[in-house]
């Protein structure tokens, strides 16, 4: 009875906690998915309920013309298909440019940790150095380079210009992980027989899933993402989704479609946002994987 | 199977100059361990002997090749690491069979290699697992494993047993003897721990600084220390180090302790050329704690056998022995006496000391004396 009475209180309060705790978390929530919750609803109204209704009422009926138009007819520039080009033009630069900067960053990794030269201290310190060095900085000389080799206004331009400013933070990432690698590993291999690229590929590489999601995860977001070196370096039908959504969504003829920009927003978004439901899971997995090992 | 030859071997990194000129024969069979002190540079020399490390001066010779410009793969060697380094992400099958793998051994052989290994070291059970799920005895048998299968020229044990707990430790020490005496193997193998040395070795090579202090048998090291390091170093609890000086009586050599409120206790020590010189000089006697003893179990056929009565300060019973302590030159030194020696802290006792043990240092140069 005693004890009862004494627990009642406190109880109670943490029970307050709770609730307060919950409360703010779902406000919170709710407040950052509104804008997503906005261009959803905003992309599958007609333009007309668009403009007589508010923002967050829902519409009376249901379309999804502008994702279709966005994706096949939607004027980007002075040609109007849509803007599927242009998406696929980013999957053509994304993918290689994250794969071969990733697969770089680790090789520059593992030998900036396992097969040290004089020097290594350097190399390593003007490669972090090139992470901070601001996109604006190097656009002439960039495109004199690309200029030079004859890829300019191409897409495998931009993948070597992704490559080239990923690889700063790809290697600063496997170092950091291959650091904390024992190194002993690597002598046993060494004894056991195995040259440099075997002892990559058997031994280091299994153990780096979870550094090469979060590479992975990092480069496609940064790459896909980026606007500045697809509008300088890759015009035209080249371009990439974000260049191309800002042309769409700047086009000064006609009536401004704000259902077929939301849509073509979503779109241009939808892969990172991919990216981090499925790698995520992926990133916690070998987490765990990583810290039941001996 | 092979010798191996450390000739003139040094190590530098940068202007640290890590092993200082280090000369070491191993024959074919022997098993070396080299101990020392942490930071003595025992494991760098394992690790050029293996060829992780690159040699800065001198020579090393497997077999009588030279092993000056080959890569690790190509010496004939297999390792143990302290941290057992078995790849995380295989089987126990595949860690083992890898460096088979690796030199191209056929399917057929790898297997049965790998079969007859795993059967010695008694983990068949184990093969499909991953190192994760195993003990730390059993992922030392694992790694052992992956040496023997190669069966290589030489093994090179780098501190395998300090990750076991104690009672793991003695047992896999014996299988380890077991082992070299089954194979009659050539293995260096680097510990910290006298006691695994004395056990172990064929022959040790005791380091301190980078430089070797002495090489020679257990017994050697263990009776002729040639300095008071190594006289230090081997055996538990350690040799007692007492300041006397050489004095002369009647034609024979004695070396003279202060003791605490009596007369100095004349020790006679076992005639040797160079006594002489330090006659009335100072002196350090080395004596071990099983050379001075109750009378009872003192060794009887040692001629020189001198047995005095000391005050004991403190006793200390281990169960299978009891350790005396008493004072001699101002300094402490223990005794090492049968369980039930009847003496009590405070009292006077009989100790015998066993003279023919005895072992006289130079204080300055700290070297032994013949």
């Amino acid at each position: 009875m005693s004890i009862a009475s004494n627990n009642n209180p406190s109880v109670s309060s943490q029970r307050f906690w709770r609730v307060l705790i919950y409360t703010t978390l779902i406000v919170m929530a709710v407040f950052y998915l509104l804008p997503l919750f906005i261009m959803l609803l905003t992309s599958v109204k007609t333009l007309d309920e668009i403009r007589d209704g508010n923002l967050l009422t829902l519409p009376v009926q249901w379309t999804l013309e502008p994702w279709k138009k966005a994706w096949g007819t939607a004027c980007v520039g002075l040609t109007c298909e849509g803007i599927n080009g242009y998406f696929w033009n980013s999957i053509k630069m994304v993918v290689p440019s994250v794969a071969i900067s990733t697969i770089l960053g680790a090789i520059n990794g593992y030998i900036l940790t396992k097969w040290r030269f004089p020097g290594h201290r350097w190399v390593f310190a003007l490669m972090l150095f090139g992470c901070f060095i601001p996109f604006q900085i190097v656009l002439l000389p960039m495109s004199q380079v690309l200029g030079f080799l004859g890829i300019a206004g191409s897409t495998a331009g931009l993948v070597l210009v992704h490559v080239t400013y990923g690889i700063g933070f790809s290697t600063l990432f496997f170092r950091n992980y291959y650091e904390a690698f024992p190194t002993e590993l690597v002598n046993a291999a060494k004894i056991d027989g195995a040259g440099f690229f075997r002892i990559f590929w058997r031994i280091l590489l299994p153990s780096s899933a979870p550094i090469i999601v979060v590479t992975v995860i990092w480069q496609f977001t940064n790459i896909w993402n980026d606007f500045l070196f697809g509008a300088s370096f890759a015009a035209g039908e080249h371009a990439p989704m974000t260049v191309a959504l800002n042309n769409l969504v700047n086009s000064t003829t006609g009536v401004k479609e704000y259902n077929v920009d939301m849509a073509a927003a979503i779109i241009a978004a939808a892969p990172t946002l991919l990216v981090y439901i499925v790698a995520g899971r992926y990133f916690v997995r070998g987490l765990m994987a990583g810290s039941v090992k001996g | 199977m092979a010798s191996i030859d450390i000739v003139n071997v040094h190590k530098s990194y940068g202007s640290a100059h890590v092993l200082k000129g280090i000369d070491i024969q191993v024959d074919d069979g022997d098993f070396l361990v080299l101990v020392g002190p942490s930071g003595c540079g025992k494991s760098t020399l394992l690790n050029m002997i293996a060829g992780l490390e690159e040699i800065s001066d001198g020579d090393i010779r497997i077999g009588d090749e030279s092993m000056k410009d080959k890569r690790p793969s190509e010496r004939d060697i297999a390792m143990v690491f302290q941290s057992y380094a078995l790849y995380p992400n295989m089987t126990v099958a595949k860690n083992i069979s890898f460096g088979l793998e690796m030199r191209n051994f056929s399917k057929a052989e790898i297997k049965e290699r790998t079969e007859s290994v795993s059967k010695m070291l008694q983990i068949e059970q184990l093969l499909a697992r991953k190192p994760g799920q195993l003990s730390g005895g059993q992922r030392q048998r694992v790694a052992m494993g992956r040496a023997l299968v190669r069966e290589p020229k030489v093994f090179l044990f780098d501190e395998p047993l300090s990750n076991l707990d104690a009672k793991l430790r003695v047992d896999m020490r014996t299988e380890i003897k077991k082992l070299h005496q089954r194979l009659g193997a050539t293995i260096v193998y680097v510990t910290h721990d006298q006691i695994e040395a004395m056990t172990l070795a064929t022959k040790i090579a005791i380091m301190k600084a980078g430089e070797l202090q002495q090489l020679g048998t257990p017994d050697q090291l263990y009776n002729q220390p040639s300095n008071l390091f190594v006289a230090g170093f081997m055996g538990s609890p350690s040799m007692n180090i007492l300041p006397a000086t050489i004095a002369e009586q009647g034609g024979k050599l004695f070396a003279k302790l202060s003791q605490k409120n009596t007369d100095d206790l004349l020790l006679p020590l076992p005639e040797q050329t160079g006594y002489r010189s330090y006659i009335n000089k100072g002196v350090l006697l080395g004596i071990r704690p099983e050379a001075i003893t109750d009378p009872e179990s003192a060794d009887k056929d040692s001629e020189h056998l001198y047995i005095a009565d000391c005050i004991v300060n403190v006793t200390e019973p281990t169960g299978a022995d009891l350790f005396a302590i008493t004072e001699l030159g101002g300094r402490e030194v223990i005794a090492r006496m049968r369980a039930n020696t009847p003496l009590k802290s405070g009292e006077t006792g009989p100790f015998a000391f066993n003279m023919n043990k005895a072992v006289l240092f130079d204080p300055s140069s700290e070297a032994r004396i013949d």
